[in-house]
């Protein structure tokens, strides 16, 4: 035990003291944060999936329909009103637009609204859906001019706690920072193999559990600092109030740290040179930072991205983190986001099992 | 050469290949305890592969290899505990201060020095708190000495300690495995400097392709290969080379850069024949003098090639 900590430390202070892992490992994600969270605005111009729910089923609704889907900036999911609100929950449309019952019969003191249920958490979907309901509405007011009906929009959230853009950014940009954390230990571990640190500690009493551990450990370590940081700095600068258990958060923090320190160590096994384990680390973690949906919604990628971004492990822990603690609409449900994380570690560790290499 | 007691490592047809390449060749060997046996050889003769196998770190396709008399395969942590391992390459943490890296070490041991005593040892006191990576060369095989020494082993393995290293500093690794030596320790070191060999070891073993040529101490593998030595004065015109290779105990005589050499089986008759010789003449040998062949001399005789090349 004795010896274990003090290979810790020992990593600890090595990491402490270079500058550039220190930057990758802590820096860089808390600068993200920072820079993210204080100019985040604009808004894309992809199509968004919505649910559409005609409960009122006459030509003038379908008239509606028509103009929802002339927009230009929506896709249509129609179905039953119970129907949309699950793909919601479950991630397959961004908002659900409700034509209610006796839309049409509405009268001058009691005006019809067609309903929104939209994400708090995903504030760009939310203006462009408002914008074009509300133009729509409009629009219908006055073609209709003279007639009692007035529409209006009204909003209905699926969740009580309205959040602001940091909400989605903060448990995406902690992902982010597991997932280099993670990968980044590749360089550190090849380094101490090409020095022949490894060696010299494989020629003492030292096994090689202990050595592992230790690296892990240091890992970890740090994992937890970084959450401490991101979350706090969400929380104290930003306004993101964390809606879902810190256990499950915790957990969350420790299976992605150690699914991604798996993927690191796994690229190890097959890089000889700092050098080349500085570049393919790189290659790895760029496109995951980009086509996990870590700085806009994934739903803004376009479909072949979103493929793409449908085999990494990142934005699976991404899609967690936000769904536990801002109640984001999800990419997956949290069982299968869990189950593929776990799945990332499992695999990376056998793949290291069989093909590290010590000397 | 003290083999009194069970020898501290006995390795017998040890064979170790990579791929098609026959990295060690049924080698034997055996050292004393509180010897310093040297293996003397160029890059690639497989030195390093030997000492690697010794110390645990790569496995013998084939023999027998006992350390400290444990057998390798069976006995890898037991051995380790007991073993200073110096490797060829410095490997160290870059970012942690000699003083850490003693410590850390030393917690890797059951038993250990010090770390006041081993900085102290290696004379690194005024770097104790420096960075490993901003030692000098020098430093940094001091430091890597220290930490093979971390835990009072019986038997230190050094692999080609002053490769590198300015004279300065490898006269003071040379003092270093001399106190090893004195306090009683063996040490096994592999070199490919003659001088380091001739000045360390108590035994030798020349080493190339695989295969050990010759084992013995440095003098009696001199003695072995060069019967004769070397007589040498300034050259002078009433000496003829035809009448001095007629002196007891020459081979022959030769000139060459203003300096006659007389190769002589029996240095103290060609000597005293000279001497007379030179007296009868009124001459006198200016700058006389005796050498020895060199270890340099014997691997040259060995395999055909200079050690350097």
């Amino acid at each position: 035990m004795r010896t274990l900590w003090r290979l810790t430390v020992a990593n600890v202070k090595s990491l402490l003291r270079d500058r550039a892992a220190l930057f990758w490992a802590v820096m860089f994600p808390i600068m993200f944060v920072l820079l993210f969270g204080a100019i985040f605005s604009g808004s894309g111009e992809t199509k968004i999936t919505v649910g559409f729910v005609n409960e009122e089923n006459n030509p003038a609704t379908a008239k509606l329909q028509e103009a929802f889907e002339n927009s230009g900036l929506l896709v249509l999911e129609v179905g039953t009103l119970e129907d949309e609100k699950q793909a919601m929950k479950d991630g397959q449309v961004s908002a659900v637009i409700v034509i209610p019952k006796g839309l049409l019969e509405a009268s001058g003191d009691n005006p019809a609204s067609i309903q929104l249920y939209i994400d708090p958490t995903a504030s760009q979907v939310n203006q462009i859906v408002e914008r074009v309901a509300s133009e729509i509405a409009n629009q219908y007011n006055l073609t209709l001019a003279g007639a009692p009906v007035v529409l209006t929009v009204s909003n209905l959230t699926l969740e009580s706690e309205a959040l602001t853009a940091a909400g989605y950014l903060v448990p995406s940009i902690l992902a982010m920072a597991l997932m280099q954390l993670g990968v980044f230990a590749c360089i550190p571990l090849v380094q101490q193999r090409e020095k022949g640190i490894l060696k010299r500690l494989g020629a003492t009493p030292l096994s090689r559990w202990q050595l592992v551990v230790s690296h892990v450990f240091e890992r970890l370590l740090v994992a937890i600092i970084d959450a401490v940081l991101i979350i706090g700095i969400g929380v104290a600068l930003f306004g993101v109030k964390i809606l879902g258990s810190i256990l499950v958060v915790a957990f969350l923090v420790l299976l992605g740290a150690a699914a991604f320190l798996a993927l690191g160590y796994a690229l190890a096994a097959f890089l000889r040179t700092e050098e080349q384990a500085s570049g393919v680390v790189q290659l790895v973690q760029i496109p995951m930072m980009f086509l996990s949906g870590i700085f806009f919604q994934f739903e803004f990628l376009p479909g072949f991205l979103q493929s793409i971004g449908r085999l990494l492990p990142l934005t699976y822990l991404a899609d967690a983190m936000r769904q536990e603690m801002v109640h984001g609409t999800m990419v997956a449900p949290m069982a299968m986001d869990v189950a593929i994380l776990v799945g990332w570690l499992v695999v990376c560790l056998g793949i290291t099992a069989r093909f590290f290499r010590w000397t | 050469m003290s083999q009194t007691s069970e020898p501290v490592i006995s390795v017998s047809d040890l064979r170790k290949s990579y791929g098609d390449v026959q990295a060690v060749d049924g080698i034997s060997f055996s050292v004393g305890r509180g010897e310093v046996f040297g293996m003397l050889g160029p890059n690639g003769a497989g030195k390093t592969t030997t000492i690697e196998i010794l110390e645990g770190l790569r496995k013998p396709d084939s023999g027998q290899v006992r350390v400290l008399g444990m057998d390798v395969l069976r006995n890898a942590d037991a051995i380790k505990e007991r073993i200073g391992v110096q490797l060829q390459t410095v490997a160290l943490y870059p970012r942690l201060t000699v003083h850490e890296l003693i410590d850390l070490f030393g917690s890797i041991y059951r038993r250990h020095l010090s770390t006041g005593e081993l900085i102290d040892k290696v004379d690194l006191d005024e770097r104790a708190g420096a960075r490993s990576m901003d030692l000098s060369g020098g430093q940094q095989q001091r430091l890597s000495i220290a930490l093979s020494l971390v835990n009072d082993p019986e038997l230190v393995f050094l692999d080609e300690p002053t490769t590198g290293l300015d004279p300065q500093a490898r006269r003071s690794i040379w003092d270093l495995v001399k106190d090893l030596q004195s306090s009683g320790k063996s040490v096994m070191l592999t070199t490919h400097y003659m001088e380091e060999a001739a000045e360390l070891c108590d035994r030798v073993a020349i080493m190339d392709h695989g295969h050990i040529l010759e084992i013995g101490t440095v003098n009696e593998l001199i003695r072995k290969r060069f019967k004769e030595r070397a007589v040498f004065f300034d050259t002078h015109p009433s000496l003829s080379p035809a009448q001095l290779s007629k002196l007891g105990g020459v081979t022959h005589a030769a000139q060459e850069d203003g300096q006659t050499v007389l190769y002589s089986k029996d240095v103290p008759a060609t000597i005293g024949a000279l001497l007379a010789m030179a007296d009868r003449l009124k001459v006198e040998p200016r700058n006389l003098g005796v050498r020895q062949a060199t270890l340099e001399d014997v691997f040259l005789d060995l395999t055909g090639r200079a050690l350097r090349d």
